[in-house]
């Protein structure tokens, strides 16, 4: 029992070392239950109310109401989910991508390592959002998994290149050339030894693969370039956009509320990384 | 000048003197005492050389002369006297701009492996320049013929070595460029730190025959710190022995080599494979280097020393003269005389193994 | 066997040849001058099948729309539709490639289909300028600033100052820039009135005469102030946080010890010692920060009202005016890879150790 405690109370220790990560963490957290918890506790509010349009704060509106006089905290609530998902998809097919790619480079050398940098540095050279919003224009990304995938898909190039080199060095170490030297075969390499040295690298990759995911689905969609509906922060943004909720004081809290949303999601997420920092890498500790 | 000049009477001629100096390491555990009490004089155009083990205070003692310290490291008290003609100055004591013009024009520091010792992005030419410049010489020309000639007595190919970026040298190179450009503005004072670490036995060799060429041509005082005994023996006119950052023992050269009383520097020199000797293996001395957060007690060295007496464990034995040009800090050094050292010797072999 | 032979029947100019081929290819600027053009042409290559394979294909879904609206009769709708593009539909897939890339050689990214008959080129002239203006200023700004405030940060380490520049560095450059705008334009313009936004639109004032005087550059400034802002704001932190650490690594270079130790002047080794090599790595990163901000400026742009090439691909997007959205696309990224290779040379000229062998 007392050697449980013990371990609670350390792990509360280490993940409250640094400051701004746990702050990060914290908000991230929050971030996840409003999302996905949140939707059963919080009815969505659709009711047009007349009389209630561009309220203000109160007990009863929480963040004021919109232009239909609906509840904005209600939709903030909603319109995380999506948001959420397609960040971490897109965050989590980028960074496979990039294991694969990456390790598969570096252990293999020779021409595929020669076409995959080609292929990596040529995906890096577009800029992504211009593509994005070309690519837009011509497919549908009416579903949040196709929204995902592509948003996955164009950007691995720069965690492959890192992987890739962090492989090259890792694989000159006595563990790789032992494992090699046993002949367990490249997959057992990238998987047993490769890998787990690489995890706070990879974690951390992940979460920046996030924040560039968000950046690009919700400027998509504000843009109306990809029309998704129901509640999401992004269509939120847009609606309160063309209804110029930014040129009244009193429909302040129905633009502002989808911005501080994403910003504080974006800022939860790039805090956190400054914790997995400090978890995975003791060195660092001392420095803050 | 108020504070930093003193009229000091013309008793001793020196070039540098320095008095009581302590150094001190801010660390995690507490105060490392790099350098506890340090005073020597260098006389004009002599070679002193400080002598020890890693750690023993001797580079911190040479930052310490140009006040080049890292941050965490302050000097508590002291006087670093510095005697240019009648004029005397306490480097301790100088504000920016004196110790800005005192350091390189006074005083040159070649540091120990000059590997990276150059601004990679720039010509050598320009870090010349840079150099001659900040110390007021602006005429290109005759920078250019000195620092030519210098190249030449270090046996560079001036030419090239002017036009080259500092990756474009070996390191051997890298080090003789140092060393010349430490004798562009012909400074009275040179410090030498470590000079032929890093270094390949052939380049060690012939930086040594340069440094031993220019010492003959020019007339300059110099301090060398270093642990390799034979560099010492060949340059030095003077021999400082440190450990524990104190000095325990300072004598000329000969003496230092073939008379030495302090059982650090007998054991020392003992560990010291000879250049011709067929000894391969180096025999150190036993036990490890004392912890400079809390020195031992007494003699700091006396936990490895073989006279050790009650006397070593409390009191701190005082750097006194036992001979013409021999100083020495040990209780017993006159038993070391006696046996020659044979006690520090035979106790070092059978430690050994 | 016959390689043998020949080598050894002329060896002289073959050697010379292979030695010179070798020297050119270690030539710094060279190679970076065809791994420039290399990447070019693959991007003009991908947007050419891209656009042509697409399950919508822009070609075919412009003929369906000038039949069904229009009432063109199909071969009438081809016709329009290969006159637009610059191509003969008819032609083979390889033929209309060479043929588009001919076309492009010359300058030529065929004509809109929103605008009747206006080349794209002429679109493209007319809005690029701005998008060049605004984002070339904030980087320039963005860049030295930043670079400033890091290395001041780096000497200041540890104090208040550091504190706040250092959080202040990171929570604009975690937000998305659009969302900064956005706040800039609700609090600055809207709520407390700093900005009169309506008159800021725009990239100049109607009426003005594009000329070289004091008016006109102040007023193109003046509408570019709120998109420079943004751009400034939300990348400068970058700059701030890695300057700040590259400059506590070089202060602990041997270097900066030795020239401390040779009496150089404290500005000479910030300048030239600590600062030219602390930034090095940041040259690197521009590349990177060039392609962000101009991917970025559609958004932007569309925020602020500003007339850039990245509102003109917004709404090529939303007209489905695919020979601008095409060749803007193409613009841009051409822009982009110009830009890197600008940054490259810069990085090169700057660090004689990429340059020289």
């Amino acid at each position: 029992m007392s050697s449980f405690w013990q371990n609670v109370r350390r792990t509360f220790r280490l993940l409250t070392y640094n400051k701004v990560g746990f702050i990060g963490l914290l908000g991230v957290i929050f971030f996840i239950l409003l999302s996905f918890v949140g939707p059963y506790v919080v009815p969505l509010d659709t009711q047009t109310k007349v009389d209630k349009i561009y309220q203000p704060p109160s007990s009863e509106f929480w963040l004021g109401t919109d232009s239909e006089g609906r509840d904005i905290f209600s939709q903030i609530v909603h319109g995380g989910k999506d948001v959420l998902v397609v960040a971490f998809l897109a965050g989590f097919i980028s960074t496979t991508i990039a294991v694969l790619f990456g390790s598969l480079s570096a252990l293999a050398g020779g021409w595929v390592d020669n076409a995959i940098m080609a292929l990596a540095d040529i995906v890096l050279t577009i800029p992504q959002f211009p593509l994005l919003a070309v690519l837009a224009g011509l497919v549908k990304f009416n579903n949040v998994t196709l929204l995902a995938l592509i948003l996955g898909v164009l950007s691995w190039p720069a965690l492959t290149r890192a992987i890739r080199a962090q492989v090259l060095s890792l694989r000159e170490r006595e563990f790789v050339e032992a494992a090699r030297a046993l002949d367990l075969g490249t997959r057992h390499i990238i998987l047993k030894e490769i890998l787990p040295n690489m995890m706070s690298y990879i974690a951390i990759n992940l979460i920046f693969a996030m924040t560039a995911a968000i950046y690009a689905q919700v400027g998509l969609v504000f843009l109306g370039l990809v029309p998704f509906s129901g509640s999401n922060w992004g269509v939120m943004l847009s609606l309160a956009w063309t209804r110029g909720a930014i040129f009244y004081k009193g429909s302040l809290w129905y633009i502002m509320a989808p911005v501080a949303a994403i910003a504080l999601f974006q800022l939860s997420l790039v805090s956190f990384t400054r914790l997995l920092e400090e978890i995975f890498n003791p060195r660092l500790r001392t420095s803050v | 000048m108020k504070s930093a000049t003193e009229n000091v009477p013309s008793d001793g001629q020196f070039t540098l003197k320095v008095e009581d100096l302590w150094v001190t390491y801010l660390a995690e555990r507490g105060k490392v005492k790099a350098v506890r009490g340090v005073s020597f004089t260098l006389r004009p155009g002599e070679t002193l050389a400080f002598i020890g083990e890693s750690g023993c205070g001797k580079t911190t003692l040479g930052l310490s002369l140009i006040r080049l310290l890292p941050s965490t490291a302050e000097v508590e008290k002291g006087h670093i006297l510095y005697r240019r003609d009648t004029e005397v100055m306490d480097v301790l004591q100088m504000n920016d701009r004196e110790l800005r013009q005192f350091r390189w024009k006074e005083c040159a520091m070649i540091f120990q492996g000059a590997q990276n010792a150059f601004n990679p992005v720039l010509r050598i030419w320009a870090q010349v320049l840079d150099t001659a410049r900040s110390h007021g010489v602006t005429n290109k020309k005759e920078i250019r013929q000195r620092m030519e000639d210098l190249f030449r007595l270090v046996q560079l190919e001036p030419e090239r070595v002017l036009r080259a970026y500092p990756h474009q040298l070996s390191g051997g190179m890298r080090q003789r460029v140092l060393i010349a450009l430490g004798l562009l503005l012909k400074p009275p004072l040179v410090i030498l730190d470590e000079p032929t670490t890093a270094l390949d036995i052939l380049t060690q060799r012939s930086v040594i025959d340069v440094l031993r060429d220019i010492k003959e041509k020019m007339d300059f005082s110099l301090i060398l710190i270093s642990h390799d005994l034979s560099l010492a023996a060949e340059l030095a006119d003077r021999v400082a022995t440190m450990y524990a950052g104190k000095l325990v023992e300072v004598a000329n050269v000969w003496d230092t080599y073939y008379h030495p009383l302090h059982p650090y520097t007998v054991g020392l020199i003992h560990a010291v494979p000879t250049l011709a000797g067929e000894r391969e293996e180096l025999i150190s001395i036993p036990g490890s280097p004392p912890d400079l957060i809390d020195p031992p007690k007494g003699c700091a060295f006396h936990p490895r020393c073989p006279y050790a007496t009650e006397k070593c464990r409390t009191e701190e034995p005082p750097l006194i003269p036992v001979a013409q040009d021999h100083e020495v800090a040990c209780w017993h050094w006159q038993q070391v005389q006696e046996d020659g050292g044979q006690r520090m010797m035979v106790y070092s072999e059978a430690k050994a193994g | 066997m016959t390689t043998t032979s020949l080598a050894q029947s002329t060896p002289s100019r073959r050697f010379d040849v292979l030695y010179w081929l070798r020297r050119l290819s270690r030539n710094f600027i060279l190679r970076r001058v065809l791994m420039a053009l290399a990447k070019i042409y693959v991007v003009i290559t991908l947007t050419f099948f891209i656009v042509r394979l697409m399950p919508t294909n822009p070609i075919e879904a412009y003929v369906n729309e000038l039949i069904d609206q229009y009432g063109f009769t199909y071969q009438e709708a081809r016709d329009q539709a290969a006159a637009l593009y610059g191509i003969d539909l008819e032609a083979s897939l390889w033929t209309q490639y060479l043929e588009y890339m001919k076309n492009l050689l010359h300058g030529d990214l065929g004509t809109s289909y929103r605008s009747k008959g206006t080349p794209v080129a002429k679109m493209i002239a007319k809005f690029l300028p701005w998008t060049l203006f605004s984002v070339g200023v904030s980087l320039l700004i963005s860049f030295t600033l930043g670079m400033l405030l890091g290395m001041i940060m780096a000497y200041r380490r540890g104090s208040v100052l550091d504190h706040v520049l250092t959080t202040i560095a990171s929570i604009f450059s975690s937000i998305p820039n659009y969302l900064v705008g956005m706040m800039i334009l609700v609090f600055l313009g809207v709520q407390w009135k700093i900005f009169p936004i309506t008159k800021m639109r725009g990239a100049m004032s109607p009426g003005m005469k594009p000329e070289l005087s004091w008016a006109f550059i102040k007023d193109i400034f003046y509408h570019a102030t709120m998109p420079i802002l943004t751009y400034v704001l939300t990348t400068i932190g970058g700059w701030m946080l890695a300057m700040k650490s590259n400059t506590i690594n070089t202060l602990g270079e041997d270097y900066v010890t030795v020239a401390k130790a040779r009496g150089l002047k404290e500005s000479r080794i910030i300048t030239s010692y600590v600062g030219r090599n602390a930034s090095l790595p940041l040259f690197t990163q521009l590349a990177i920060s060039i392609g962000f901000i101009v991917g970025g400026s559609a958004l932007i742009e569309f925020i602020f009202v500003y007339q850039g090439v990245g509102q003109l691909l917004l709404n090529s997007i939303n007209y489905r005016d695919y020979p601008v959205m095409q060749g803007v696309f193409l613009v841009i990224t051409i822009a982009v890879i110009l830009a890197n290779f600008l940054a490259e040379f810069v990085y090169g000229w700057l660090d004689p150790r990429i340059r020289v062998q």
